[in-house]
Parts: structure tokens; C-alpha cells; sequence
């Protein structure tokens, strides 16, 4: 797991495994947001909240280029993301797996390319044994190495 | 109170190879540890190899990290190290930024967090990193004590064994109220000297237990921190002591000069100058003892193992079926920053693998050379510390030292170490007759009879063979311009042909 497409591919698996929980527990909640403010509270809890926002906003910055629709969105010093809203309605979205990886993103997926983009800072920085570990412990029960991805890629 | 009454303080190991020995057995479990150093000097990586060691599901790692470093790129960068296990974090290790804290609120908030964290996780160790940054504001040396004291009442009754890492310089180690604290204090540090950097630690303070004095040195690797004890680890453990047995050089005239041989556990010293064949001697006493069964390490400086092993080929003795068999191992040391208990670690590793009996160091000035240049002028001091572990245990060393050659002077050595070795071997040339030929004069044996004849020798394709009887004719000789007495000349005529000398 070392490519950008992978990262999507997770992505989309920790966003679909928030889209569960969304529709059961928390139905006004995103699940890319969901997403977003798991690895905010874990990452901020290990790098602390100024480490946290330094690095949402270069994963911001990165997916702008993908997404101009994340244009309007800012991560403030709290890491907490301002603006998201406007790209929420698609999102919000039952979200088709099997689409997003097969084309290009929509301006709609932008919440989807930023967390993309978040978690291949993480590998950069941090590698994959440790960004796995990191992720286990807000996605515990989440089949989150490769091989059981459909990409059906090994970690 | 009597012994068995008293409390038992289990030891953790420390996870720095080395470190154990040196703290006296391992770090004290709920102890109250400071690791205090400049920036760079290990503490961070050293805490890490703690915590990595001993971290559990069950016993969990807290590692607060403070300002400073940002834990990211401390995690990019400690997990290069060997040690660094991924699968611990985050059930066993977990980190925990107190940053935010500390730049809104004060240590009292600080302590609070600890508390909480403490209380939740349950952890045997704790680490925080680096507790100096918390002091933000000018504040007087009381708050951090404050804080430091009430933290460490608390998780000592947490069962929690602690590092609080801190930058300091030398100067502040002296009478700080906040190491009074403490139950353990590292101190790490680095100095370059000329073109070399030299790491060393002291344990300025370890509590109930004898940690080993002094500076250690230290090194770090892509296995992190490894320590080498100034008394190699041989405290205590004379658990092979000489016997004795005299040891052969396999050179019959020689060994009768010795009185018998070598006598074991011996430090003998080959002192001459260039090409009066000290290797030679060296390569001849190691490859006797292989023949008797005794494994053997040759450390070289000076020349490849493979050129040492060739060139005793060439004087027919086998050194490639003994490496082979595990009966000799032939250490080529030669970085230019090596320290004495660097070289004495890889020396004693040999030692202990292959059970050796014989220790050939050739030569001295070539391990002078590969050392620091700090460690250089600590040269006599660090030979000594390692003749006497070594020759404790009950190898027997042989080492070569080249001398300059003095027509007015007879030196044994340009380091004036002879009271190092208990055997001195000096081997010379002389003119004599418009040739330049070779004696050998066994200057000293350290508690044993030895003869005091000069004897001329060669060396031939048999290695040294020692020609004729003692020189009686010539006054002198120790000059190397010897004067022809009268009455008739023992001195015999040089061999016609290379390992025929004993002919005559």
C-alpha cells in the first residue's frame, strides 16, 4: 500500500464503514466527516492539535488541486474543518464504491479526495505499519489492509 | 532487618545493550528516572529502547511528548531503528501530545492530564518528553521542582517506571535542586574531538543499587543505542582465572628462554622495529596454541585478514581451516573512531564464541591509530583496564609494539607500557660485520626465571628460528654496534639458505 489509488481505496473503505454507522447511530452526521474528525481526534491526540492542523492543511492544500470545490473550505488551528458544508450534499450521498474508483472525482468528492490526501501524508510521514496502527485504534473492527480491499492489493 | 526481609526491587531491562551491566543489573522498577543531555545525544532513542522493551498490552507505555519535537517526525524518524516494533503501537505504546496544554494553561493542568492518562491507562512506564519545554514562562526553578516532586510521588504509587527527558548542559548538572528528585540520572553527551565525535554516558546517580562509575562510551546505531561498560562487563566474573600452565610458541629455543613458555594468563609484549619479524612471533604463538587445541583471535590494525592469513601461509602455518572451525577468529578493527571498550566488545564477543585462550593485538600503534583522537590520550589508561579484564579471565595476550631503532638507547616501547605486560620479548638488529642481523633478548617474566641470554635469530620460510648459542663475544649488542671481544667467535656466520639457521 503505497500509491495514491490505494490510499483512495481506503479512503472509501473507512468512509463506507462510517456510512454503517451514520445511517444506524448518527444520520445528520457525514461519514467523510465522521472519517475526518476520527483521525483528528486520534492524530491530535499522538502529534497534538497544532501537528494535527499543519497537516490537515497540506492535505487540504494537495486536494484542492483535485477537488477546486475545497476551495471554500479552511482547516482553523483547532483542525476542525470550516466550510465543508457546501460540499457535503454530495457526499452525503450513499456512496458508490465501485464508481468513484473507477473514474475521476466529481467536485462533489471533494471530502473523499481530502481524506485520500490526509491519509497519504500519513503514510509519507509515517509509513504504513504505523498509520495502520494508528487507524486501528478509531477502526478497530475495519478490514483495513489491502488484501481485503477489491483492489485485492497486499499491505 | 535482616536480608531476606528487606523489599526486592525487581530490575527492567533497559533495552540498550550494554546499559544493563552499567546501571547494576538493569534499571529499578518504579524508579524516577532523568535523562538529561544536550541536543542529539540520545535520550530520546534511549527512552524509546526502554519503553519498547518492556511495553505490554497488559502493562502499557505512556510516552508524553511536550513541545519540541513534533511527534510525527519523531516517529518518521525513531522507526529506522531496529528496535522500533509498529505492532506495539498503540495497545502497548501509546503517545500522547500534551503541546496544547502547556502553551494555554500551566503545570498544575499538566499534571492533571498526566493523572488522567495515568489512571486510565495503568502503565508501567512513562516517559515524558521533553519535560524542560513546559516551562514556557520565566519561572523560578521552584515550579518545575514542584511539579517534578508531585509527579513523581504520583506515579511512583502507580507502579510506573518513569524518564523525564531533558535538555541540559554540563554546567547545569551541578547542584540542580530538580535531580535531587530523582532516583536515577543519565547523562548523555557528545564532543567532537578533532575530526571525530566521542558519545559517552554516566549514571550520576542510580539509587539502590551499584551502577558502574565513570563515562561510558556509547554508540548509536540502526539498533539505536549500544553501551560499552569502561569494565567491559567483567565485573565479578573471573570465571575462567588463569591457570598455570606454561604456553608454547612452538619455537623450542624460545620457549626455554621463557623458562618453559609463556606462562597462562600472561600479557606479553613483542617490542622492535620494522621487520625483526613481530607479527611473525605473533602469528607462530597463535598458531601453536590452535595446534594444542587453544582457540585464538588476532586482532589486526594494520594489515586485511586475509593478507595476515596469507603471509602466515607463507611460513607454512594454516590460519584458514582454523577460522573455518571456529578454533580463531581474525578481527580486522580499523574505523577511525573507535574507543578501547568499542574494540574490548568485539574482542570479548570473539572471546566468548569461540572459547579463546590466546589474544594476539597487533599491533599497538595500529590500535592507537584507529581510535579517536580523544581516546587516544587515554591510550595507557584504557590498555590497562583491558589487559587486566582479558588476562582475568585467563587469555593469554600477545601484543606487538614497534619501536624506534636507536643506536644509543635500548627502548622497550614508545608508550612506556612495559608495566602493563608481565613478559617483555625485545627483538633488535645489530651490525655486525658490515650485515645487519637480528637478536632477541627476553628482557623480563613477571614472576618466573627466564634466561638472559641475547640470541641471534632469522626468519626463515619456517617463521623465526633461533640460531646457535648466546652471543658471548661481543660487548654491546644492545646498541646494535657491537664490539668484537677477543678469544674465539661464537657469534655465528648468517644462514646461506632461508631455514637452514639451525644447522649451526
Amino acid at each position: 500500500m503505497t500509491t495514491l489509488p490505494e490510499m483512495r481505496d481506503l479512503a472509501h473503505r473507512l468512509v463506507a464503514c462510517e456510512a454503517v454507522a451514520t445511517k444506524t447511530a448518527e444520520p445528520r452526521n457525514s461519514a467523510t466527516l465522521r472519517v475526518y474528525e476520527k483521525l483528528r481526534d486520534g492524530l491530535s491526540e499522538f502529534a497534538g492539535v497544532a501537528g494535527f492542523e499543519s497537516i490537515a492543511s497540506r492535505a487540504l492544500v494537495l486536494a484542492r488541486t483535485e477537488a477546486p470545490s475545497l476551495n471554500a473550505v479552511q482547516v482553523s488551528s483547532d483542525g476542525e474543518l470550516h466550510g465543508f458544508g457546501r460540499d457535503l450534499g454530495e457526499i452525503e450521498n450513499p456512496i458508490d464504491i465501485d464508481k468513484d474508483r473507477a473514474g475521476a472525482y466529481s467536485a462533489g468528492e471533494g471530502g473523499m479526495i481530502l481524506i485520500t490526501r490526509l491519509l497519504g501524508l500519513l503514510l509519507i510521514f509515517l509509513g504504513e505499519a504505523l498509520t495502520l496502527s494508528l487507524l486501528r485504534v478509531s477502526w478497530p473492527a475495519a478490514a483495513l489492509d489491502d488484501s481485503n480491499s477489491e483492489n485485492g492489493r497486499k499491505a | 532487618m535482616s536480608a531476606p526481609d528487606r523489599v526486592t526491587i525487581n530490575r527492567l531491562p533497559t533495552g540498550v545493550p550494554g546499559l544493563d551491566e552499567i546501571v547494576g543489573g538493569g534499571l529499578p522498577e518504579f524508579s524516577f528516572n532523568i535523562i538529561a543531555g544536550a541536543p542529539g545525544s540520545g535520550k530520546t532513542t534511549l527512552a524509546h529502547q526502554f519503553v519498547f522493551a518492556n511495553a505490554t498490552p497488559e502493562r502499557p507505555a505512556l510516552y508524553f511528548t511536550v513541545l519540541g519535537e513534533s511527534a510525527i517526525k519523531m516517529l518518521r524518524y525513531q522507526q529506522q531503528y531496529t528496535f522500533f516494533d509498529p505492532a506495539k503501537l498503540p495497545a502497548s505504546i501509546r503517545f500522547v501530545n500534551l503541546s496544547q496544554i502547556v502553551l494555554e494553561k500551566d503545570l498544575g493542568a499538566v499534571l492533571e492530564e498526566i493523572t488522567k492518562e495515568v489512571e486510565k491507562a495503568n502503565p508501567a512506564v512513562v516517559v515524558v518528553d521533553s519535560f524542560r519545554t513546559m516551562v514556557r514562562k520565566p519561572q523560578s526553578d521552584m515550579d518545575l521542582q514542584s511539579f517534578i516532586q508531585r509527579l513523581a510521588l504520583f506515579l511512583a504509587s502507580w507502579q510506573a517506571t518513569t524518564f523525564l527527558i531533558g535538555e541540559y548542559a554540563e554546567d547545569e548538572l551541578r547542584d540542580n535542586p530538580i535531580f535531587t528528585v530523582a532516583d536515577g540520572l543519565f547523562w548523555l553527551r557528545q564532543a567532537a574531538e578533532r575530526n571525530s565525535v566521542v558519545r559517552k554516558l554516566q549514571i550520576i546517580k542510580m539509587r539502590g543499587q551499584d551502577s558502574v562509575p565513570g563515562l561510558h562510551t556509547f554508540r548509536i546505531t540502526d539498533a539505536g543505542l549500544q553501551a560499552f561498560s569502561r569494565t567491559f562487563g567483567l565485573i565479578g566474573h573471573l570465571k575462567n582465572p588463569p591457570g598455570h600452565r606454561r604456553l608454547s610458541f612452538g619455537i623450542a629455543e624460545l620457549d626455554k628462554m621463557l623458562g618453559g613458555g609463556v606462562r597462562e594468563g600472561d600479557s606479553v609484549l613483542v617490542a622492535g622495529s620494522s621487520g625483526t619479524g613481530k607479527s611473525v612471533l605473533a602469528t607462530q604463538f597463535i598458531a601453536e596454541g590452535i595446534r594444542h587445541g587453544e582457540p585464538g583471535i588476532v586482532a589486526v590494525f594494520e594489515e586485511r585478514p586475509q593478507a595476515y592469513a596469507e603471509r602466515a601461509n607463507s611460513l607454512g602455518l594454516d590460519l584458514e581451516t582454523p577460522q573455518k572451525d571456529g578454533k580463531l577468529a581474525v578481527l580486522y578493527l580499523r574505523p577511525l573512531d573507535l574507543s578501547v571498550d568499542e574494540t574490548m566488545h568485539s574482542i570479548l564477543d570473539a572471546v566468548q564464541k569461540i572459547g579463546a585462550k590466546r589474544l594476539v593485538i597487533d599491533s599497538l600503534a595500529g590500535f592507537e591509530m584507529a581510535l579517536s583522537p580523544g581516546f587516544r590520550a587515554d591510550f595507557r589508561e584504557s590498555l590497562y583496564r583491558m589487559i587486566f579484564a582479558l588476562t582475568g579471565i585467563g587469555v593469554t595476550i600477545l601484543s606487538t609494539v614497534e619501536v624506534d631503532e636507536s643506536f644509543t638507547e635500548f627502548p622497550f616501547s614508545t608508550y612506556s607500557i612495559s608495566f602493563l605486560c608481565d613478559d617483555i620479548i625485545r627483538l633488535r638488529y645489530v651490525s655486525i660485520d658490515g650485515e645487519l642481523r637480528k637478536i632477541m633478548v627476553v628482557i623480563k617474566m613477571r614472576g618466573g626465571n627466564h634466561a638472559k641470554d641475547i640470541r641471534e635469530y632469522e626468519i626463515t620460510s619456517k617463521g623465526v628460528v633461533i640460531l646457535g648459542k648466546r652471543l658471548t663475544h661481543y660487548q654491546g649488542l644492545i646498541t646494535g654496534i657491537p664490539v668484537h671481544s677477543d678469544g674465539p667467535d661464537p657469534m655465528p656466520e648468517p644462514s646461506q639458505e632461508p631455514g637452514t639457521g639451525n644447522k649451526r
